[in-house]
């Protein structure tokens, strides 16, 4: 039995799993929650929905970059949940190498994960259409930069899922680094002036910035581009890209090998 | 004669503490070999090494000649086991977890069904088969452990105080799986329950600090101790140099 077959047979059951759990469709419905918020407050707030089709496609790829955060909650236990539940003592018996283990529950997330986004990106251009009758062709690299920014939060989860003692450990740690350090980090550093393309949350920000930036965001809804006390620079998207392979690549590779090295007391 | 279950100089420490000390063993194949010992003598470490869930801090332990820290895949592939008191995912039913360990073992289509049947059926799970395992309590979750250890036929069992949990007549029934099962297979066996070692197995290996007091047939250690619960006390209390 090849290692690939048995990589169908693990991604196969752990996708399953996720159908299984409350949470795949908890998440599922904030995606909606969110669209749907979108959708009610901005014309009852504002005067109505922006001129600009693209600055309303920016505010709704909010719902698909919350599905996103879903990873962190399929995958927090992908390897913690293993020791922690002791589930372990079955799956670890079988002949099955860890690493196949990992890219299987690694492959089940993202698979998860990308039906979300999918389903955000659907109603994302259903209501484009209804309302605008078109939709911007940069929706597909929106589409594009959310799946890769998926990928790099599940690599990341993986990645303190590999070396939590718990799930839920693993799942608390990953959100503060990703929705605190982060972006307290990413804060100082774009008022200081620094760099900051290598930060995961301006990374997510160019789902909505590659419509057009923040300038284009703030005018569209009246702001005008008023300045501020600091610039917000518009992230790269290239070096943004380039940044969410790295967290991407690292987090998994580490994750496979921190769990081949951990041991089943 | 082979030797399916081979283990040399096992050393294990957790941090500073030394739990198996130079531990060396070897099974006859069709062999019942019974480990006891008091809590903390080393026997789960001793069944996690040859499980592949833990790594010797030195020495080797081999199944079926294959190396179980340096070929893993082909070590595991000859053993059945249940360490602990197996735990499974709660969203997957009886069937499904069979069959998603079942593939990964090779097995395959009608043959798989048609043993997956097999295996519920000997655990008496017959009318749980469906039900998620979310709903099942601790000696159900046994009864799913031996299924799964027994599903594909392997040559050796390694258990781990199989019995845990299980009511009167589940210990029974549990016995009778094993004892028939252990007629053409090699059985490695922890228990505390000396009543249970005797039924099942014909040898046992008493050790203690992690070290091996005696490894020797039931009759040989009744012979020389006057019965095999003597053999135990006395071999287990005496002061280790």
């Amino acid at each position: 039995m090849t290692k690939l077959e048995k990589l169908r047979i693990v991604a196969g059951y752990e996708f399953l799993k996720h159908i299984r759990r409350k949470r795949l469709y908890v998440i599922l419905g904030l995606t909606l929650l969110a669209e749907l918020l979108v959708l009610i407050l901005v014309p009852v707030l504002g005067d109505g929905y922006p001129d600009n089709v693209k600055v309303m496609a920016a505010v709704l790829s909010m719902g698909p970059s919350l599905a996103t955060i879903g990873a962190i909650f399929f995958a927090g236990d992908a390897i913690a949940g293993e020791f922690e539940n002791k589930t372990g003592y079955i799956l670890f018996t079988n002949p099955v190498g860890r690493m196949t283990l990992v890219v299987g529950k690694y492959l089940a997330c993202y698979a998860a994960v990308i039906l979300l986004v999918i389903l955000g990106y659907v109603i994302v251009s259903i209501s484009l259409l209804v309302i605008y009758g078109s939709i911007p062709i940069e929706t597909l690299s929106s589409f594009g930069l959310c799946l890769l920014y998926a990928g790099s939060v599940l690599s990341v989860t993986f990645f303190f899922s590999s070396i939590s003692k718990g799930a839920m450990g693993a799942t608390v740690i990953t959100l503060v680094f990703i929705m605190v350090i982060s972006g307290i980090v990413d804060s100082v550093l774009t008022m200081t002036g620094q760099p900051h393309w290598f930060m995961l949350s301006t990374n997510g920000d160019t789902i909505a910035t590659v419509y057009g930036g923040y300038e284009l965001f703030m005018g569209g809804f009246g702001g005008g581009g008023e300045r501020m006390p600091f610039e917000f620079e518009t992230p790269d998207i290239g070096l943004s890209v380039l940044s969410m392979v790295i967290y991407l690549v690292v987090g998994f590779v580490s994750s496979i090998w921190i769990s081949k090295r951990r041991q089943l007391a | 004669m082979s030797e399916p279950i081979v283990i040399e100089n096992l050393t294990k420490y957790y941090n500073k503490f030394l739990a198996l000390d130079n531990l060396s063993l070897r099974v006859v194949a069709n062999e019942n070999v019974g480990l006891l010992g008091p809590n903390g003598a080393g026997k789960s470490t001793t069944l996690k090494i040859l499980c592949g869930l833990l790594r010797a801090s030195s020495g080797t332990a081999y199944i079926d000649g294959a190396s179980v820290a340096e070929k893993p895949e082909q070590a595991l592939s000859r053993i059945g086991a249940i360490v602990e008191t197996p735990e499974f995912y709660p969203f997957l039913t009886p069937e499904e977890t069979l069959g998603y360990l079942g593939r990964l073992r090779g097995m395959r289509g009608d043959e798989l069904k048609r043993r997956i049947k097999e295996v519920i059926q000997l655990v008496r799970l017959e009318d749980w088969g469906t039900v998620k395992i979310e709903k099942f309590s601790r000696g159900m979750k046994q009864r799913l452990g031996l299924a799964q250890a027994l599903l594909h036929d392997p040559p050796v069992l390694i258990l781990d105080e199989p019995a845990l949990g299980l009511d009167p007549r589940g210990v029974v029934e549990f016995r009778e799986i094993i004892e028939g099962a252990g007629k053409e297979k090699t059985i490695f066996f922890a228990s505390h329950q000396l009543v249970e070692v005797t039924q099942i197995c014909n040898q046992v290996a008493i050790i203690d600090h992690g070290r091996l007091l005696a490894y020797d047939s039931i009759a040989a250690l009744e012979k020389k101790y006057q019965s095999l619960e003597r053999a135990y006390l006395e071999l287990t209390e005496a002061p280790l140099d």
